[in-house]
């Protein structure tokens, strides 16, 4: 059976059709307009001539020509058109090849005349001053290239003829490299035979001069090819060159000024510089220039602005194109310059990308896992140290309180002590001062004297004796884990009580086990519990008539280990103080401290073994003390060094 | 009757106790020496002039314990302890029941000298005290009972008279008894025999 939701679905998708299919009709009725429009605009072109003055394939015109042609746009509804000539000087040159062109060119753009002219370099920006009037009256003139010196040559330009001149200045190139080579002796420069590369020659004349007080100069002006690779071979250790390159050798050969670097680069013992960014690559150090791709955007700019109908006298423009400094840093190590005296601003080029650089994501991703794993491992090491930093002061503490403990046994001794060490002392004494009386008498009593020195030797050692086993109770000792005879350790503490159970009047027994047993953990501490236990039985019996005033401490092995139980006839444990026995700060006696038992409990688990206590009604409570046997260690192990 | 003083030291501490009895001697004393209160108690001293030298804390009856009983059976010698610790509740029962002094071993020979010294005086007082009064004791012994009666009744500061209702006799009877006790007593006046009377009360007091 159809649910009502389901029924509801039906309408609702089929409104949804209607509407898609009108969106759809007014999508393209929408095209069809715009199609109109564009359709309508393509009569309207903006045409723009660029001529250049070399051949097509010189490195300078292409990097310009990318440059333009990245910003050039026509204006809003029009079509952009862009021809382009070359005047491929100095290849051909003189006043008839200029009529030929100009013929040919005013044939050509009679029907369709530019908008606007570029004219790169300085040959075509003379050629139009001289032809404009006849090929292309009153359009604008946008010079690219041109340096700055020559343009002043050249004025006053008329109003329609703009553009941003260019610093071709080799004088940067020249200081950087002397600034680089500071042992150079010898500059020598190198330049072509045609006419621009005499143009060349007279800037750099100019500007060397300016060097030469400090750096001899030898010009190497007009030469063929192969004598100025004789020459370049030949260059000493501290020599450094500097060509702009060449157009046309004194052979009346010819060259891209950059083929003319690379072949003088390749030969060359010394640096070789050159300032124009598309000579780097060839073999040449670098140097200073504006970028051809900055000028062609320049210039791209400025036609921009000319074909919307700017009037070019009105343009803000740019004084002098900025230069930057081109390095090739494979020569720059070549000739050991250090990476640190290039400028941050360079433009470095061919310098072998860094693991970084070249493996972006995997260096990022390998740097991350090997920085979480050193941050794991050594969260995992704090963690470590922290736990054993832990361990040990845990241990410490119990120590020291274990300690602190014992020293409270020992104050509460202090009478017996003091009567045991006194008992000798004072037989010294009197052995002393009887002998001192005996000397002072008349008769010869040296027998008398002799057994006197053997008692008070006898006494001292009896007095050291009592001493020595109260280091038991009061040296600070380091934890030490060891087998020991309980037996013997049990027997001992029969000695240090005994003059306490004495001066109670209260008996103490002491039952060690036949043979001697072999218990693994810290002597003093074990004992300590023990005596813990005996001095709690012995307060049990405080006060009850003198036949039950007994303490029995016997050594018994049992199951799995060895049992010490401490025997009272007192009034034995209150049923409600059973639970609470052991706990800290738990007591019944006035002025106790409630910490003797909770001490003994943490020292006995500390060894692997237990204390608890058993009452019957009236009859007086044993304390246990189990141990596990050495070898039979079933507790914690190795804890404890 | 052997006059020289004799010093009993009672010390379970055999080495101790040795060294004593040494020291003594050296220091020309006459000195016995005792492991136990019992053994002490077992040799009644004789009755020769001396003090004893106890031990505070012993097996078995401790030096308080021995002390008590000495007084018990009436003997009189002067008592000094000496204690390995000494706490300030057993030297004031010590005190309290008579001790000369309550040393603290290991104690100094000048020390030990100086209470021997004043034990030993406080004994020949004591030991003259005693005589005289058994002399009083002896002469007082030769009166009949109504004699002592009499005697005891005019010490009392009674006049003859009221002796005589007292004692259900005559006047007359009372000095008869008075003059023949004075005879006996060797005294010349009645102020002296009541001087008598009061000397012996004194002196049997304990």
């Amino acid at each position: 059976m159809p649910s009502p939701a389901g029924r509801a679905v039906v309408p609702t998708a089929r409104c949804r059709r209607a509407a898609a299919a009108i969106l759809a009709g007014v999508v393209v009725a929408g095209f069809a307009v715009a199609l109109g429009a564009l359709a309508g605009a393509a009569a309207e072109t903006s045409k723009v001539l660029i001529l250049y003055s070399n051949g097509r394939l010189l490195p300078a015109n292409v990097e310009g020509d990318r440059g333009l042609h990245e910003v050039v746009h026509a204006p809003a509804g029009r079509e952009l058109r862009l021809f382009y000539e070359f005047l491929d000087a100095p290849s051909f040159e003189g006043p008839s090849f200029e009529a030929v062109v100009t013929a040919y060119l005013g044939e050509k753009y009679r029907a369709r005349p530019p908008h606007v002219v570029v004219a790169v370099n300085e040959p075509a920006l003379d050629f139009l001053l001289r032809h404009r009037d006849a090929l292309f009256p009153r359009v604008p003139v946008v010079h690219a290239g041109v340096d700055r010196t020559s343009l002043r040559a050249r004025e006053p330009l008329p109003a329609d003829v703009v553009g941003v001149p260019v610093d071709y200045s080799f004088a940067p190139t020249i200081g950087l490299a002397l600034r680089w080579h500071p042992g150079a002796r010898r500059l020598v420069f190198v330049t072509g035979a045609s006419a621009l590369d005499r143009e060349f020659e007279a800037r750099l004349r100019v500007e060397a001069a300016a060097v030469a007080v400090r750096t001899p100069v030898e010009f190497l002006v007009g030469l063929p090819m192969p004598e100025v690779v004789e020459r370049l071979t030949a260059a000493g250790g501290d020599t450094v060159v500097f060509t702009p390159g060449m157009y046309r050798d004194g052979a009346a050969r010819e060259f891209t000024p950059a083929q003319s670097v690379a072949i003088m680069a390749a030969a060359s013992a010394a640096p070789v510089y050159s300032p124009y960014s598309t000579h780097v690559g060839t073999g040449v150090v670098g140097g200073y220039a504006p970028s051809f791709e900055a000028m062609g955007r320049q210039a791209g700019q400025i036609v921009n602005e000319l074909l919307v109908g700017a009037d070019p006298a009105s343009l803000r423009l740019l004084e002098v194109m900025p230069a930057t400094l081109n390095v090739d840093w494979r020569q720059a190590r070549r000739w050991g310059i250090n990476d640190r005296s290039i400028p941050r601003d360079a433009v470095v080029r061919f310098k072998p990308p860094t693991l970084f650089e070249a493996h972006r994501n995997e260096v990022i991703v390998g740097a991350a896992v090997i920085v979480l794993q050193a941050g794991l491992i050594g969260w995992l090491l704090v963690e470590h140290r922290r736990r054993r930093f832990a361990e040990a002061a845990e241990q410490a503490r119990r120590a020291e309180l274990a300690h602190a403990s014992r020293l409270a046994v020992a104050g509460e001794l202090t009478a017996s002590i003091a009567h045991e060490i006194n008992q000798p002392l004072g037989a010294i004494l009197s052995n002393a001062d009887a002998a001192d009386l005996i000397l002072e008498s008349a008769g010869n009593r040296r027998d008398e004297l002799r057994e006197i020195l053997a008692d008070i030797r006898r006494d001292d050692l009896r007095a050291s004796e009592v001493i020595r086993r109260l280091r038991l109770l009061l040296a600070r000792h380091e934890v030490e884990r060891r087998a020991f005879d309980l037996n013997e350790a049990v027997r001992e503490i029969g000695s240090v009580l005994g003059a306490e159970a004495r001066r109670r009047r209260t008996q103490l027994e002491i039952r060690p086990a036949p043979g001697p047993l072999a218990v693994v953990g810290d002597r003093i501490e074990v004992q300590q519990v023990v005596m813990n236990l005996v001095l709690n039985a012995m307060d049990a019996v405080t006060g009850l008539p003198e036949d039950r005033r007994a303490v029995a401490v016997s050594v018994e092995t049992v199951a799995g280990g060895v049992d010490v139980a401490v025997r009272d006839h007192g009034h034995g444990i209150a049923h409600e103080h059973q639970p609470k026995l052991f706990d800290a700060f738990f007591t019944t006696k006035r002025g106790g401290m409630g910490l003797g038992l909770s001490i003994a409990r943490t020292l006995a688990e500390a060894h692997g073994g237990r204390v608890w206590a058993e009452s019957g009604s009236g009859a007086g409570a044993t304390f246990h003390l189990e141990l596990p046997l050495a070898g039979t260690t079933g507790g914690r192990s190795g804890g404890r060094q | 009757m052997n006059e020289t003083p004799l010093i009993h030291v009672v010390d379970d501490d055999e080495p101790l106790r040795t060294s004593l009895l040494r020291l003594l001697k050296a220091a020309g004393y006459e000195a016995r020496g005792y492991g136990s209160s019992g053994e002490f108690l077992l040799e009644p001293p004789a009755d020769r002039p001396g003090c004893v030298l106890l031990d505070l804390r012993m097996p078995g009856p401790s030096g308080l314990e021995l002390q008590a009983a000495l007084r018990r059976r009436g003997v009189a010698l002067p008592v000094i302890f000496l204690t390995g610790h000494g706490d300030v509740a057993s030297s004031v029962r010590a005190m309290q029941a008579g001790a000369v002094d309550f040393l603290t071993k290991p104690v100094k020979r000048e020390t030990l000298f100086a209470a021997l010294r004043r034990a030993l005086e406080r004994d020949a007082q004591d030991r003259s005290t005693r005589e005289e009064a058994n002399r009083l004791r002896d002469r007082f012994a030769a009166l009949t009972p109504r004699e002592r009666e009499v005697v005891d009744a005019i010490a009392g500061g009674k006049l003859n008279k009221q002796v005589g209702h007292d004692l259900g006799m005559a006047e007359r009877t009372v000095k008869l008894h008075r003059a023949r006790a004075m005879e006996k007593l060797g005294v010349g006046s009645a102020a002296e025999l009541g001087r008598l009377a009061e000397r012996l009360r004194l002196l049997s007091e304990p």
